[in-house]
This record gives C-alpha cells, structure tokens and sequence, in this order.
C-alpha cells in the first residue's frame, strides 16, 4: 500500500464514522464541521509534506520491517540521526501550520512500546513484540494515524487506581475471555483522537501491587464499538463557526483534543500488548513521555517561529521595527527558541541503541527539554504580547471592518506605517491572540506546561537521573574537602601584615 | 581481556573499579573478550548502544549477531545497567563475569 495522499486521509477518517459528540450533539459530517476542519488540515499536513521532494528527507524514512519508504510518523528511529530528524520535522511542520498537528502522539507511542514489549517478553515468556511488531507492519504499510492515549482522568489522584470509588476513572479490564479482554473507562485530553484512524492505549502511571487490571496496554480501531469521543472547546473557539477567516486569527489550521469513552469495548488478544504486567508499566509511562517530551523540542519551536514572524511583522506594521529595545525583545525570542531546540536536538543526539534494536532519547536531556518547554513558550508568548500592543486584543471584529458605514472608521484609525493595508495589520494581530490566548495558544502555552506530564513530573525525572554524588564529589575534589587542615601555615597577605 | 572505556564526562558508576573487579587471566573467559565501560547510561564506549552489536553471544539483544566460537563475547556496561538489565553499581562486575563465562 502506498502513502496516502491528504485527499486520501480525509476520505478514510470520513469513512470510520466515529462516534464524535460537540456542543450536546452528535456530529456526522465532522470532516467538514468547521470547528473540527482545520484540526483536520493540520493532520492532513502530515501527508502533503510527505509528498513533497524538497520534505522527503525529513518526512520519510525506511522502515526496518518492510524495506519500504514510509512516512516518519510511522517510523520506529533506528539511529541517533533518526531521533534529530523526527525533532526537525516537528519544526517543519509547527512552521507551516503555526498549530498542534496531533500525530506525534502515536509515534512516540510505538517507539514506547517497541522495547518495552520486547523487554517484558524477555522477562515474562509472553509473546506481546511479535503481535506488537505484526500491528506496526500494518500502520506503517497503510500510512494510518493512531492516537497514543495514556492520560485517564485519574479522579482523586492521592488514590491508587484500584482504590477509587468509581474504578472507571483509570481504563481497566473488566472482563479476560479466551479470544480478548474486555475493558472500559476514558481517556482525557485525547490529542487528535477524532482525527485517527486507530487509538493505542497505555496505562497512564506505573501501577502497584492491586492494580493488575489497570496495567492494560492495547490497540483498537479508533470506529470500535463501544469508543465514542466528547469534543473539547478551546478558548475563542466558536470563532471558527462565523462567516469570516479574520478574527480566529489562524482559520485553516488548529489543534484538537477529546475526552474518549471506553464503553465496554472487545480487544482480540493480538491487539493486546500489556495485560497486569504491573512492572513494566512504569517504563512504558516513562518512555512515551520522554519521547513526547522530546517532540516539544521540535513542534513548540516551530509554532515559535511563527509567533516570533508575526511580532516582527507587528513591529514593522507599527513602524518600531528599528527601535533597539525591540530588535532585542525578537533576539530574546529567538535565544528562547533556539534553545528548546538545542534541548530536542541533545536528548536526540545523545540517545541510545535499545537491546530491542531501536533507539531512544536521552532521558534526562528530554526531561529537560521539556523543563524549558513549560516556561520558555509564556515568556515568548509575553514578548509577542508587548511588541504586538494593545489592538491584539481590543480589535473591532471583521463585521465592523465589512460594514460600510463603520469599515471606513475601523480602517482610518487602524492604520499603522501607511505602506501596510490594515487588513494585513489586523491580520498579523489575530494571529498573535490566536497563538497567546486564542485557540493556538492551548497547544502552544497549557499544552506546554501539562503535555507530556506536568512540570513536576519532569524534576522528578531530573532528581532521580541527576548524579549528585558525583557533583558532590567534584566539589569535593576541588575544594580539597577532608584534607588536614595546617593552621600555624596560614601566613598574612604581606600588603595587610605591613 | 579488552576493556573499553568511555570519556568519563558524567560517571553514575565507578568505571576503574568495575574494570578492576573483572577477572584477570582465567581460563573460563574467551579469548578476545571486550568488556564497554560507560559511566552512564549514554554508552559512550560502545558508540551508544546498550547491547553490543558483534556480539557473538546468542540472545544479546533483538539483534545480537549469531552465536560462535569465532566471535568473542563483548559486554557493555552503561552506568547501572549489563547489556540493557538494570543492575546495582556493587554487582556490576559480578554481573559481568558471569555473562563472560555463560
Ligand atoms: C492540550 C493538551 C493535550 C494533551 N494531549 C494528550 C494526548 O494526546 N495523550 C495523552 O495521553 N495525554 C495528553 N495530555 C494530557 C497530559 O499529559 C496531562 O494533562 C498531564 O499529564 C497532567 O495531567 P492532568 O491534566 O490530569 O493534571 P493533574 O494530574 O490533575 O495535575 C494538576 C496539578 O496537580 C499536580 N498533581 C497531580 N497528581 C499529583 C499527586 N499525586 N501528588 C502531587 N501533585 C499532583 C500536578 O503536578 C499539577 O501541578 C494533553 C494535555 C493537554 C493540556
Ligand atoms: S503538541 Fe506537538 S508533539 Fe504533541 S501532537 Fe501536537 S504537534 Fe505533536
């Protein structure tokens, strides 16, 4: 089977009929609904840059499994060039869509359970890398987007998962048969989930003793009976649903996230890739999000890129492109974004060759890539704010632009350098508030802080790899620590003893 | 015996005394052996890779070359890790010996 064309990836998402509720309903043409639309232009990105001669070195690879070019998003990384060149192509793509394009949630879950299947296996006598490797042949081989869910919505998180009064708040097996299991609860936060065609669930915490049951890692097609998906709102959302492309700011791109049911949903044990293995789960969890955490390293960046565009193009709009104190605000921009990209580039370079055969990040460098990300992004975010001004977020609407009564008054004050047509200025501003506070701004801020684990989770990462003693013993060394001390050698400096 | 040792930037591990606890001159470890000593988990010494490619024991990862008495053993130690297994830094010597002699 060959790539999938754009054209192509719609027609089949079309084709899942998924289960999509939005405002209360239930929506059946979502590939055309205009909220759920530019999600599905960001997704069908992924496919159009693959297509391209001048993206293939960063779009496409080739897969260990078949020999065959496929599309990177599919690709379990075979070398530390691998690593860096999914970390550029994330940069690509959050440069031509200035949004979340949802399908590196997948790639990082198939390299997560790449090893661990194969590590469990080795431990366990069980069969899960084989299944597990027979299920990426197939998403490799018909190009498919799959959604790598771990988040479950955890109710009160002092509890472990067994112990909570509704058990539905973690995804769990409630029923083991001879063909499959049977589980059920949701997943939050879901990523692109409306926009794939399969989901891959992991367990969302390294479980304990009593949690067997919530140790489940499975695939099922995203169209499976008993998977249904409540659509969430982003901020300035029903924006998308008026008759205009100015005020949403960026109207053919966007990000998507869904709360995913599990309705007592059958999986056929070949699909069935961790079941009560407790011990692995922690790695799983580990793993998936160092690589996610990586990916920020290159998708935040790019969005970056186009934030930092848009307040120098506000600033020239302004006519204080030459002002110093401005030209150092996109420096700093840039410094801050080119370091997040060094952090992704680094865990990349530095990662290592699995015993399984693939390769991962370096997991303290990733831990820290993703540190910056939870900060970096608001402080660039501000810097934008600052050169952008004021109008960003006082704007007259479209409306008022259109009407021929109000229009010309809109136009005469919101004129800035007389070179610049003001729908261009007004233009470049939305873009700013869809990035800082708009709809853009949930994947480019709060998905910045709680992505792939909330900041927290990342210095206790950074604690456990962080070689203290070893710096201690540095200090040590240099300071001559516990060396005897010879006090009648201390003589006083001649200058002071004169 | 070889021991390879990586550049020592960011030690877990005290690589000179696990090199020093492997055993010297006995007959039970083939020929050729090599033991990678990395300080940490990057695996430095061994380009990277936490199981050896070459190795000639069968096993030795998803892709471990196939076994045979022309291949020597090689052994890679990342920090606290033996050929990917976690393994407290006061074993890894031991842990070494061992897979040396399987
Ligand atoms: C835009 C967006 C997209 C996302 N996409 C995906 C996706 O595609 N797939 C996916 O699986 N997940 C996704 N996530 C989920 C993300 O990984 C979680 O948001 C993150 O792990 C935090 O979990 P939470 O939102 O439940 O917050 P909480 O866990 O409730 O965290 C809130 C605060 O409570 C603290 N806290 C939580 N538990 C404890 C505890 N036990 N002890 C002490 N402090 C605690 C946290 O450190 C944090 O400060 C996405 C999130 C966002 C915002
Ligand atoms: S937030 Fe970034 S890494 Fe995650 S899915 Fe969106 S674009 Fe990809």
């Amino acid at each position: 089977m060959a790539l999938k064309t754009p054209e192509e990836f719609v027609q089949s998402l079309a084709d899942l009929h998924l289960q999509i509720y939005l405002f209360g309903e239930k929506v059946d043409d979502y590939v055309n609904h205009p909220l759920i639309r530019p999600s599905i232009n960001c997704m069908a990105m992924t496919y159009e840059l693959a297509a391209m001669p001048e993206y293939e070195d960063l779009m496409l690879a080739t897969s260990h499994l078949t020999g065959e070019k496929i599309n990177r998003f599919t690709h379990i990384h075979q070398s530390a060039e691998d690593l860096a060149k999914k970390v550029k192509m994330q940069r690509l793509l959050g440069q031509k869509t200035g949004s979340c394009f949802q399908r590196c949630v997948g790639m990082d879950a198939v390299n997560a359970l790449y090893s661990v299947t194969w590590e469990t296996d080795q431990a366990r006598g069980t069969d899960y890398h084989e299944r597990f490797k027979k299920y990426l042949r197939y998403l490799q081989e018909e190009d498919l987007v799959a959604d790598g869910a771990m988040t479950d919505p955890k109710g009160d998180r002092s509890l472990p998962p067994h112990q909570q009064p509704d058990p539905d708040v973690y995804v769990h097996i409630v029923e083991k048969r001879d063909d499959g299991i049977v589980v059920r609860g949701a997943k939050a936060h879901q990523t692109g989930a409306c926009n794939s065609h399969e989901i891959i669930v992991m367990p969302t915490i390294a479980m304990r003793e009593g949690d067997e049951d919530f140790a489940v890692s499975f695939s099922c097609p995203a169209n499976a009976e008993g998977v249904s998906y409540i659509y969430g709102r982003q901020s300035c959302d029903t924006r998308k649903l008026e008759e205009t492309d100015l005020d949403v700011g960026n109207m053919r791109f966007g990000g998507q996230e869904a709360l995913m049911v599990f309705d007592d949903v059958f999986v056929p044990w070949e699909h069935v890739y961790m079941c009560g293995e407790i011990e692995f789960s922690g790695a799983l969890v580990e793993r998936f999000a160092g690589f996610h955490r990586q990916s920020y390293g290159g998708c935040k960046v790019g969005v970056g890129d186009v934030l930092i565009g848009a307040a120098a193009l506000a600033a020239e709009y302004n006519g204080v492109a030459r002002a110093s104190h401005i030209k150092d605000k996109i420096i700093e921009m840039t410094h801050l974004n080119e370091t997040l990209f060094s952090c992704g580039l680094a865990c990349s370079y530095e990662g290592v060759k699995m015993p399984a055969g693939n390769w991962q990040i370096d997991m303290l460098l990733a831990n820290v890539c993703k540190q910056n990300i939870t900060r970096f992004p608001y402080e660039i975010a501000r810097l934008a704010e600052d050169i952008a001004g004021g109008l960003m977020v006082t704007m007259p609407s479209a409306q008022d632009l259109a009407d021929e009564k109000i229009g010309p008054i809109v136009e005469k004050f919101l004129v800035g350098t007389c070179d610049t047509p003001v729908i261009d200025r007004m233009r470049v501003l939305r873009l700013i508030e869809n990035l800082t506070l708009g709809a853009g701004a949930v994947g480019y801020r709060t998905e910045s802080l709680h992505g792939a684990g909330s900041p927290q989770a990342q210095r206790i990462m950074i604690a456990r790899q962080s070689n203290l003693n070893h710096k201690k013993e540095l200090a040590k060394a240099i300071a001559e620590v516990g060396k005897p001390w010879e006090k009648n050698r201390v003589k006083k400096p001649t200058a002071v003893a004169g | 015996m070889k021991v390879v040792y990586c550049g020592g930037c960011n030690p877990h591990i005290d690589r000179e005394t696990v090199a020093a606890d492997l055993p010297q001159d006995d007959p039970d470890v083939p020929r050729g052996a090599t033991v990678h000593v990395s300080g940490c988990l990057r695996a430095c010494a061994s380009d990277h890779q936490l199981v050896a490619e070459g190795d000639g024991r069968a096993g030795a990862g998803a892709e471990g070359a196939s076994a045979g008495p022309e291949r020597p053993p090689v052994i890679v130690v990342a920090g606290e890790l033996v050929d990917g297994v976690p393994t407290p830094s006061s074993e890894l010597a031991a842990a070494v010996t061992r897979k040396l002699k399987e």
